[in-house]
């Protein structure tokens, strides 16, 4: 087992054609920045959005549980389609120009389904008797919401962010097949000329990209719950 | 168009890409179960090691399974192999989240009171960690399992084969049932991947389990 | 508390902010595909689709457009032909290179076989009178002089090997080959049963699926496979590691570059339909397939390639 992994590395090593170091340098600002910026715009535009439709549907979800199972369901099937699929579903709707927008559209409804769940587990956590407690304080239903219950929820709000934000990125790399722009860009190129440079090059900024994403958010979580052990699934 | 859809479900060559694409993920699986439960095992009892490999787990749960896929393009080549590499590393992060964590969360005082009753450690993994731990590692092979279906529809980049063959030749094509026939196969088997190991999770969960599920506790 | 609290009405607040923002001042998201002229006079966009020929065909139009008169934007890239086609429609894009022969097999209700065709000029025809017929209409300009047809292609060490020169010996030797297809030529019928219906000694061992063009020579290359699809103008095909079947029956349709552009267009700049046939003109097989060599395989960028071409034609200066 270790030997052929030996092997493999050396194999990896001994191809120094992987990687041209010059393409980098000569198309950095060209073509590599460009595919960054256009990834975070992809991803931050998106997990906004998520967000804007998300979090009020959450909320009227955990209020009126009747809302909830259809909720969970519409945003499941969603959830489950493959991403290649609903892209070119997306795009044969007559309307959706091609580029970066049918994209950010299959990436908000992807994410719908976990930070409503997350929204709703949140408002859930939070306890009766501290709600029962600030109405006693005469707080009004409202405030309640915004200054009581939102915030104890933030925690796991912000877990299903941070798996939102992750998720997006990823299936992001992907948009680049309907011209959607992005660092999978790179990638679809690379494969399209066989060079492995550019492969590399938008893998590896994606993988970072998404790494360093779920690690500040990760900071934020624990920030916000600092007498917990932060639990995953 | 619904016929259309199902005169490409009879197809010759579709039964052929259901089975790359079942064959991908299920080997895919079960092969990340082979090396992270060993893992998993092997740390439960040190929270150094514990530590580490969750967060190994959570780096690695980030990483854009297109990213991994391409990758191993220009290090393993073209077909069903490298995807099945590929895969199988994407699909290893849930699984040993999951079941380090499981594992390290049976409560010490359980285990403590095992000892005392005499049980050697091999005892106390198998009758007692395990079966507490067993819901919490199986919801990990679950997620893990629908997640590798899901990717495996990006094997087609890199020749490997699968449903994304199917939705990659629809894209060329005028009308969508090739691409809609694609997609919903891929839907079809997610939803069953899905179902099918929950099924097997409330399985493997121990009936006292189930009860204090019940109770809410 | 408090603090949370504030964060809970500054977040919704900058979410909002920020992505306004971005979507105000981003149009860049990065990738091979957009680049402007800069030059004054009407704005003509010039479309591609998804692979190095297209590339270089969409830099070529939109650099001479350019430099005659107009503001030249290429958007490159879009993706497949029924992808490239919904963007010239909706008026994404003004124009896009095609082939004759495909848009009658991915985008024209074309009733009949394109393979039955037996002219490049009837192709040509076809595909153009149908053009004209859809709403908004498109016309289709005169078609380059060569074929970028299929091109079955062989390892050189197994032609050799096996004296395989034309697609008849290549359907006699196939027992003992594997093949490297797509899944749109196996299942299409211009494709893989054209080849089996007009070449029935074809059986081939194995056959594999790979949908990227550039991953099927790279297959053929590490010997994943004897034998391959690509067509005829693939760089790759430069190369003395691979041989080009010959075809003796002419079975597949005519595939000529030429550009399709929507007559509003035309008729608001008529001198457009000049400039983009001088450049469809001066096009030829071994060119084509050099300069696609020159992107595939000598990693040049497609619009280097286009302009050196345009300049050494005295189409720009």
């Amino acid at each position: 087992m270790s030997n052929s992994a030996l092997l493999l590395l050396q194999d990896v090593l001994e191809k120094p054609e992987l990687i041209d170091w010059e393409w980098i340098r000569e198309n950095f600002w060209e073509d590599i920045v460009p595919a960054f910026q256009g990834h975070i715009f992809l991803s931050f535009v998106s997990v906004a959005i998520a967000l804007v439709i998300a979090l009020p549907v959450g909320v009227i979800s955990a209020r009126y549980r009747k809302v909830y199972p259809p909720v969970t369901f519409v945003t499941g099937i969603l959830y489950s389609i493959p991403s290649l699929a609903l892209f070119a579903i997306l795009i044969s709707i007559p309307g959706v120009a091609i580029g970066p927008s049918p994209v950010i559209i299959a990436l908000v409804a992807y994410s719908l389904l976990i930070l409503i769940r997350n929204t709703v587990a949140g408002l859930d956590s939070v306890p009766p008797e501290t709600i029962d407690a600030a109405r006693g304080m005469g707080l009004t239903n409202r405030q309640i919401l915004f200054r009581v219950e939102l915030p104890l929820a933030l925690p796991i709000i912000v877990a299903g962010i941070r798996i939102a934000t992750v998720t997006i990125i990823g299936i992001a790399t992907i948009g680049a097949y309907i011209s959607g722009g992005g660092l999978g860009a790179l990638i679809f190129d690379g494969i399209n000329r066989q060079f492995p440079t550019m492969i590399i090059a938008g893998a590896v900024l994606a993988t970072a990209l998404a790494i360093t994403a779920d690690l500040l958010l990760l900071g934020l979580e624990r920030y916000l719950r600092p007498w917990a052990r932060v639990r995953r699934t | 168009m619904l016929s259309n859809i199902l005169e490409v479900f009879a197809r010759p060559d579709f039964p052929e890409k259901l089975r790359e694409h079942v064959v991908l993920s299920l080997v895919a699986l079960l092969v990340a179960v082979a090396i992270a439960m060993p893992v998993a095992l092997m740390i439960r009892n040190t929270r150094l090691g514990a530590a580490i490999a969750i967060n190994i787990g959570n780096v690695g749960r980030a990483v854009p399974s297109l990213a991994i896929l391409a990758l191993a393009l220009p290090l393993l080549g073209i077909g069903f192999a490298s995807a099945l590499v590929a895969l199988t590393a994407l699909a290893i992060p849930p699984i040993l989240i999951n079941a380090s964590t499981g594992l390290r969360e049976v409560n010490k005082d359980v285990i403590d009171a095992a000892r005392g009753m005499g049980l050697s450690g091999g005892q106390i993994l198998a009758r007692i960690q395990l079966p507490i731990a067993a819901p919490v590692i199986f919801a990990g092979i679950r997620t893990s399992a629908v997640q590798t279906v899901a990717s495996a529809t990006l094997a087609t980049f890199i020749g490997g084969g699968g449903l994304g063959d199917l939705i990659v030749e629809g894209y060329s094509e005028r009308g969508p049932e090739i691409l809609l026939a694609g997609a919903i196969a891929v839907a079809i088997l997610a939803i069953i991947t899905e179902v099918g190991f929950g099924a097997l999770e409330r399985a493997f969960t121990p009936k006292g389990l189930k009860i204090a599920q019940k109770r809410g506790r | 508390m408090k603090n949370r609290t504030k964060l809970i009405r500054a977040v919704p607040a900058l979410l909002t902010g920020l992505s306004l923002l971005l979507v105000v001042a981003c149009g860049n998201v990065g990738g091979t595909d957009s680049s402007s002229g800069g030059s004054s006079g009407p704005t003509i966009t010039v479309g591609s689709k998804d692979f190095t020929e297209q590339f270089i065909l969409g830099s070529m139009y939109a650099q001479a457009l350019d430099a005659n008169g107009f503001n030249g934007v290429a958007k490159l890239d879009l993706g497949s032909a029924p992808i490239a086609d919904k963007a010239l429609q909706n008026g994404q894009i003004d124009l896009y290179p095609e082939y004759t022969g495909t848009s009658l097999v991915e985008i024209l209700p074309y009733k009949g076989n394109p393979a039955d065709l037996n002219s490049p000029r009837a192709t040509y025809e076809a595909a153009k009178k149908l053009y004209a017929k859809r709403s908004p209409a498109d016309k289709m300009l005169t078609p380059a002089p060569f074929n970028n047809t299929y091109g079955i292609f062989v390892r050189s060490s197994v032609a050799e090997k096996d004296d395989l020169t034309n697609m008849d010996e290549l359907a006699q030797d196939s027992k003992n080959l594997t093949f490297i297809s797509f899944s749109q030529f196996q299942n299409r019928s211009d494709g893989y049963p054209n080849m089996q219906k007009n070449y029935p000694a074809l059986d081939f061992e194995e056959i594999k699926i790979v949908n990227n063009l550039g991953l099927r020579y790279s297959g053929l290359q590490s010997g994943e496979g004897d034998v391959g699809v690509g067509f005829t103008t693939d760089g790759q095909l430069t190369s003395d590691q691979l041989v080009v079947m010959e075809d003796p029956k002419s079975i597949w349709p005519f595939y000529h570059p030429a550009p399709v552009v929507r007559s509003d267009v035309l008729k608001k700049y008529p001198k457009v339909e000049k400039v983009l046939n001088e450049v469809t003109a001066s096009l030829g097989l071994d060119t084509m397939r050099e300069l696609n060599g020159k992107v595939d395989l000598d990693q040049e960028d497609p619009e280097d390639v286009a302009k050196e071409y345009l300049e050494e034609k005295g189409i720009i200066d």
